[in-house]
């Protein structure tokens, strides 16, 4: 189980702050976010445990996700 | 002196306050070619008077209110006015640039800019209606916060029908009135925060400026220009940052990318996270706090928010406040936020000095060497702390002087977050060390703005690598060169983000935005050779909509290369000015907290190579060892040296 959070236009997108997943893998779970669909959710910076990952990443459990969309200007 | 331009009014107000008398300024069209308008216009004009000499505090200084050709114009974004002047903040030239509608009403008025000078005997507004100016006594208004006074201005305004003519106006509050060193000048809910330019205004013994009129903003090839305004709106509403972040998030959106990155300035910068970072941010502030999302005048992006006070519907804190007032004191109390920001605003005092002080205090009484009262975390009484700070009481008397004074009184220099004398903005620069050079240089002091903001670039729009020299001082000039101009025009720095090409920042994993990545640190060269020769760019970008639709407004011929070299002008011109009031490279400095020690112990670069980011930028700008711009430089762009 991987404890997946979001952030930024993502999560208003998404309506959900944070849930659980059963995905085993990186690409499973951008299929399986909240009102949004796997091709937007490729455009997601994503850390796993606060790194970047490969595409292919697969996770280990108790990771946690991150779904963050780029921003600027402060 | 009248223009043959368009977006210019063609006449600059000089006013002494002390002889009451008014006159007008002479700026020619050459001057308007070169220094075009905005914080570059104010600067030539402080340029021809100062010798280095002068005090802020004195009638030797003077502050210099401008607009751009852009102001008011109808392109997008393009409601911003400046105020410059000598800093009792810093002992420098500042700018502080502003939204709301106080830069459209002065152009109305007839102007581009006004000068004032001197001092009143006693409290004063001034009234400019098409060009005319009226003394009034402000004994009434004097010791009001800034709402109040806006809403009595407008009493004085209204109409034989009742009806309240239609005025743009700044003011200052208590902390301008008692000169604390960084109160700000406020208009409707737009701040000119930084640098202490309300304290300026208050020596002077001014409240107010109100500024109405009807005459027509010129645009020099209107059908054009419409067309082109329409292309750029769609294209900024069309831009992942202008058209989906800010307007959805404001600025506030960026608190949980700082976090992510390192870059959440917590507990007086020693940290980079914080903990309850989510308590503080955008998106709970969109989800739970939010009313309706503002705008300035003619702006498609509508960055500011808007959220409920003790029942009254208020402007909401801006990314900076958030952080400066939430992690930078650990302190996940959100509503709280909501309510410094207004009171702040209120008295008239830049929130971000006023937090990182505020910080710096707390920071010196945990260690032992300063016992004033203050802990990190501990919030109750911080609303009568900012009162006193604004009338200068007990401890308020102290910390309205800034961290900077206070750190070489009480010690602590290392952890006092300035530059110049001006307290840092809310990114956390060990993991973002391109900013941390542009904290370091700007000319006004700890500015990110100023400083270029290569955090875009450093983990936030792009993910170039956030702790490597390379390629960053050659970026931070090209970046400050092109929002000194951009802002000199009279247009937010916020339709600069829109130079970056939206797939990058819209397809973070794209193979073409990772090879952005990974090349651009190895860019430098080249982005040397266009900052060397921003002539060899003689056309219009299609990313970049500023240099047509100037040429459209204004007559002028602006091709992107033109633009850049007068943002780099305007960016000499403030280091010279700065010069000669002592500005060097030993000036150019970060605290020892930032370029000593590492923020993540498992990573040796997480801090400042400020030193060798120095040396490249200092090469990268024409400028000598010790940081100066030379003759032979100042001369290629048409600067006077004194």
């Amino acid at each position: 189980m991987v404890n997946v959070q979001l952030y930024g236009v993502a999560r208003l997108q998404a309506g959900v702050s944070s849930f659980t997943s059963e995905a085993k893998t990186l690409k499973e779970l951008r299929g399986m976010l909240p009102n949004i669909t796997k091709k937007e959710a490729e455009d997601l910076v994503v850390l796993v445990n606060g790194s970047g990952v490969k595409k292919s990443y697969k996770f280990k459990d108790g990771d946690t996700v991150v779904f963050l969309s780029p921003a600027g200007g402060g | 002196m009248a223009t043959e331009y368009g977006g210019y009014m063609g006449k600059v107000l000089r006013i002494n306050l002390t002889t009451r008398e008014v006159d007008e300024y002479p700026f020619s069209d050459r001057e308007r070619e070169l220094f075009i308008g905005g914080k570059t216009m104010a600067a030539k004009i402080l340029s021809d008077h100062f010798k280095g000499t002068e005090q802020p505090f004195s009638d030797e200084n003077m502050m210099v209110i401008t607009t751009g050709p852009m102001t008011g114009s109808g392109a997008p974004s393009s409601s911003r006015f400046n105020i410059s002047t000598l800093s009792p903040l810093t002992g420098y030239v500042t700018s502080s640039n502003c939204g709301g509608n106080f830069g459209y009403y002065l152009k109305k008025a007839g102007l581009d800019a006004l000068i004032v000078q001197g001092h009143c005997e006693k409290p004063t507004w001034l009234e400019i209606n098409s060009g005319k100016v009226i003394f009034h006594e402000a004994d009434d208004f004097w010791g009001m916060k800034t709402g109040a006074t806006q809403e009595a201005l407008d009493e004085k305004m209204k109409l034989p029908n009742g009806r309240v003519r239609k005025n743009g106006k700044i003011c200052i509050g208590p902390a301008g009135e008692n000169q604390v060193l960084y109160a700000s000048v406020v208009s409707n809910e737009r701040v000119a925060g930084r640098g202490g330019v309300g304290a300026v205004m208050g020596w002077m013994r001014l409240k107010a400026i109100c500024a109405s009129g009807n005459k027509e903003i010129s645009v020099k090839e209107k059908e054009k220009m419409v067309a082109h305004t329409q292309k750029w709106f769609k294209y900024l509403r069309k831009h992942p940052l202008t058209g989906e972040q800010l307007p959805k998030l404001g600025t506030a959106g960026l608190v949980s990318s700082m976090q992510m990155k390192g870059l959440l300035s917590t507990k007086n910068y020693s940290e980079g996270h914080f903990d309850d970072f989510e308590l503080i941010s955008g998106e709970r502030l969109a989800e739970q706090y939010n009313i309706v999302n503002k705008g300035c005048l003619t702006c498609p992006i509508r960055c500011s928010r808007t959220v409920e006070v003790e029942g009254k519907a208020v402007k909401g804190p801006e990314l900076e406040t958030l952080v400066l007032l939430g992690s930078g004191i650990c302190n996940n109390n959100l509503e709280a936020v909501l309510r410094w920001n207004y009171e702040l605003d209120e008295l008239g005092m830049d929130t971000i000095s006023c937090a990182n002080t505020i910080s710096y205090a707390m920071e010196a009484n945990e260690k032992g060497l300063w016992d004033n009262g203050l802990h990190f975390s501990e919030i109750d009484d911080l609303s009568a702390v900012m009162e006193k700070i604004a009338h200068k009481e007990g401890i308020g008397a102290e910390l309205a002087l800034g961290s900077k004074r206070l750190s070489e009184k009480y010690g602590g220099t290392e952890f006092a977050i300035h530059a110049k004398g001006m307290e840092l903005a809310a990114y956390e620069p060990r993991k973002a060390v391109g900013l941390g050079l542009g904290y370091a240089v700007s000319n006004r002091g700890g500015c990110h703005l100023n400083g270029g903001y290569a955090v875009i670039l450093e983990g936030l729009g792009l993910s170039v690598n956030p702790t490597t020299y390379h390629g960053k001082a050659d970026m931070t000039m090209l970046m400050q060169n092109l929002m000194e101009m951009i802002s000199a025009s009279g247009q937010c720095l916020f339709t600069s983000y829109a130079f970056f090409p939206a797939p990058l920042m819209s397809h973070p994993n794209s193979w073409y935005t990772k090879l952005v990545n990974a090349v651009l640190p190895y860019c430098g060269g080249a982005v040397r050779i266009l900052n060397k020769f921003p002539e060899i760019a003689a056309i219009h970008l299609p990313v970049f909509h500023h240099t047509k639709g100037f040429e459209y407004v204004t007559g002028m011929k602006m091709p992107f290369g033109r633009y850049m070299r007068c943002g780099e002008r305007g960016y000499n011109l403030e280091r010279e000015l700065n010069r000669r009031f002592g500005v060097d490279a030993t000036k150019d400095a970060l605290p020892k907290r930032l370029t000593d020690v590492v923020q993540d112990p498992k990573d040796p670069n997480s801090k400042v190579p400020l030193e060798k980011l120095k040396q490249v930028y200092y090469h990268a700008r024409g400028w000598d060892d010790n940081g100066l711009p030379t003759k032979k430089l100042l001369q290629k762009l048409n600067i006077e040296a004194k």
